[in-house]
């Protein structure tokens, strides 16, 4: 009996040892747990319905079904490059004469497909089922689509590079997913939070492309969302080439350590 | 480029550092250690030669694969692949290699099958899309492998993804082949299929092979010439038979005569050049025969035995000379300082 004990004992202490060489991922977690919650806090509650009305003309239901149906291809471009680093699969592709670029590209490809799916099937249980009337401005949509792709995968990208160091726990990965569901204009308009935390929603690129893809949805045209959409341009022309440059130098740190296939 | 080497090393050298955890440590502290896992190596393959780099765990035989398919940038010195360096050409050098590394099933695609992985990395090496299907068939006739092509990866056994893996690293057509302990972890069948693979196949196709292995025997049966590596120094270079030649030990004599008596065994005992002799009984020896190992200093001491042996009139039975094998070459050579 106190053998199987001790067993049970080395079993515990092995995963603690092992679980605390990953200290970047267990403030992340904390992280998380603490502030993941707090979205909720606003979602459904009578100043968010109010505000999306005063700020979108929409009912609540428009606004949440273009916030979770757009939202996968956020998630989408967030965990596209992790899962390309795989680090089997980097190196088979390292040692190959095809660019990195290549191959984050062509393993993208297969997840927007899937992500335009689930939009196209979102937004047709809302038409058909749930009674919601959209007027799409296609050329508007594909290109606030493209530019909050480009944000994104340049935050995947940061937080990929990371990955690559601290081999579990991405902080950035981490941070903007607790800012979208936060301040990102998904479920519900950053403008019922505190006036210190409006702040953080207007500097984040979340928010524009939610606030741009909703009124390309619902009738509205290019030039009446030229300055947000201007905004989230700038925003995606410093992200994705910043998350590149993070990308590349952390690859090259990792292969000049030798830990590229470490996890 | 022209050389006539496929694979030259200058001065490559690469250290590691890292954090180890000592039994004593807590959790937010680590020691520091520095590993130098290649140390200035210069080693020159020939266009066509099936090379062999054996070593012990640890010796950097991966570390330098890694550094030659570019994976690892060196910390000083470079190397040439088919007359590209690896530092400032690495893409004319990937386009110059097939690599495998000693974990064959990395990089495959589980759900697809043989065929669809070999054409996933046909397309992402460059083979041309109209010669691909041909390619992907010939490489897995190579294998042995075309008629499970449509079965799917994670049904193979682990010869099969080998043999995949080996198909992927010919599929580019290279003209240099890194294979890095390519039959590790595999039966004693498999492993042999993939030894003569690759000295009948790739080997006459007239590529170059880098063929790391830390099993002696193996290396010894296929390769033209052996570098034995050691904390990441080639302590030894040159063909099996000469590496055998190159231990120094003393010569071992086993014997077996009839009608010898104990009083000659002791003048046997101070012949010139005699070290020792030890009883060596054999069962097969008859009740008047005797067996012993006799050491000499030198194989020239041996017909001053073989004579007295003649004018005492004894008989000789049996007589066999111990060969030193790659393994005492091996244990020796990486057991100097």
């Amino acid at each position: 009996m106190f053998a199987e004990l001790e067993k049970i004992f080395y079993f515990t202490k092995r995963d603690i040892i092992s679980f605390s060489t990953y200290k970047t991922n267990i403030a992340i977690l904390v992280f998380t747990a603490v502030f993941g919650a707090l979205s909720f806090a606003y979602l459904g509650s009578n100043a968010s319905m109010q505000s999306v009305l005063q700020l979108y003309g929409e009912n609540f239901t428009t606004y949440i079904l273009i916030g979770l149906a757009f939202s996968s291809y956020l998630t989408q471009s967030l965990t596209l490059v992790q899962k390309t680093i795989n680090p089997w699969a980097l190196e088979e592709v390292l040692v190959s004469p095809t660019s990195l670029t290549t191959f984050i590209i062509g393993s993208s490809i297969w997840g927007f497909i899937w992500s335009t799916a689930t939009v196209v099937v979102y937004l047709a249980i809302g038409v058909f089922i749930f009674g919601v009337s959209l007027s799409i401005n296609i050329l508007g949509t594909v290109i606030v689509v493209a530019l909050g792709i480009s944000a994104f995968i340049g935050f995947s990208m940061i937080g990929s590079g990371i990955l690559i160091l601290t081999k579990q726990g991405d902080p950035v990965t981490a941070l903007i997913t607790i800012a979208t569901s936060l301040f990102g204009n998904v479920l519900f308009p950053p403008q019922v939070l505190p006036p210190v935390l409006q702040t953080i929603a207007f500097v984040l690129p979340q928010y524009y492309f939610f606030k741009c893809i909703r009124l390309m949805l619902t009738g509205w045209t290019i030039p009446m969302i030229l300055p947000d959409l201007l905004i989230l341009t700038l925003m995606s022309a410093i992200i994705l080439p910043l998350g590149y440059g993070v990308y590349a130098w952390c690859l090259k740190t990792a292969r000049k350590n030798g830990t590229l296939s470490w996890f | 480029m022209n050389d006539e080497y496929a694979i030259r090393t200058v001065n490559l050298t690469k250290t590691f550092r890292s954090k180890a955890q000592g039994a004593n440590s807590g959790f937010f502290s680590r020691t520091k250690v520095t590993i130098k896992a290649v140390d200035n190596l210069n080693i020159e393959i020939k266009k066509g030669e099936l090379f062999g780099l054996l070593g012990p765990n640890g010796a950097g035989k991966t570390t330098l694969v890694k550094m030659l398919c570019t994976l690892l940038p060196p910390d000083s010195g470079t190397a040439f692949i088919n007359g590209y360096d690896i530092v400032k050409q690495p893409m004319q050098v990937k386009r110059s290699l097939g690599t495998l590394f000693s974990v064959g099933e990395r990089g495959f695609f589980w759900r697809l099958n043989g065929y669809r992985n070999l054409e996933f990395f046909a397309s992402i090496y460059n083979v041309p899309r109209q010669k691909r299907q041909g390619r992907i068939k010939e490489v897995l006739r190579l294998v042995g492998l075309e008629n499970s092509a449509f079965d799917l990866y994670q049904k193979y056994s682990g010869g099969m993804k080998r043999r995949l893996a080996l198909a992927r690293t010919l599929l580019p057509d290279p003209p240099v082949i890194l294979l890095d302990e390519p039959t590790t972890g595999l039966d004693v069948i498999s492993s042999r299929n993939i030894r003569e693979f690759v000295r009948k196949t790739v080997v006459e196709s007239g590529r170059t092979v880098l063929y790391t292995t830390h099993y002696i025997e193996e290396a010894a049966k296929i390769c033209d010439r052996i570098g034995i590596l050691k904390q990441g120094q080639i302590v030894a270079l040159d063909t099996p038979d000469a590496l055998r030649a190159k231990i120094k030990k003393e010569e071992v004599i086993y014997l077996a005569v009839e009608g010898i008596m104990q009083s000659q065994i002791e003048q046997l005992r101070n012949l010139q050049g005699v070290i020792s002799i030890t009883e060596n009984g054999a069962e097969d020896l008859a009740p008047n025969q005797y067996g012993f190992c006799l050491k000499l200093n030198n194989i020239d001491d041996l017909p001053s035995v073989f004579d007295f042996l003649f004018d005492q009139k004894i008989k000789l039975v049996n007589f066999k000379r111990e060969e030193p094998t790659l393994e005492d070459a091996f244990i020796e050579l990486t057991k100097r300082t």
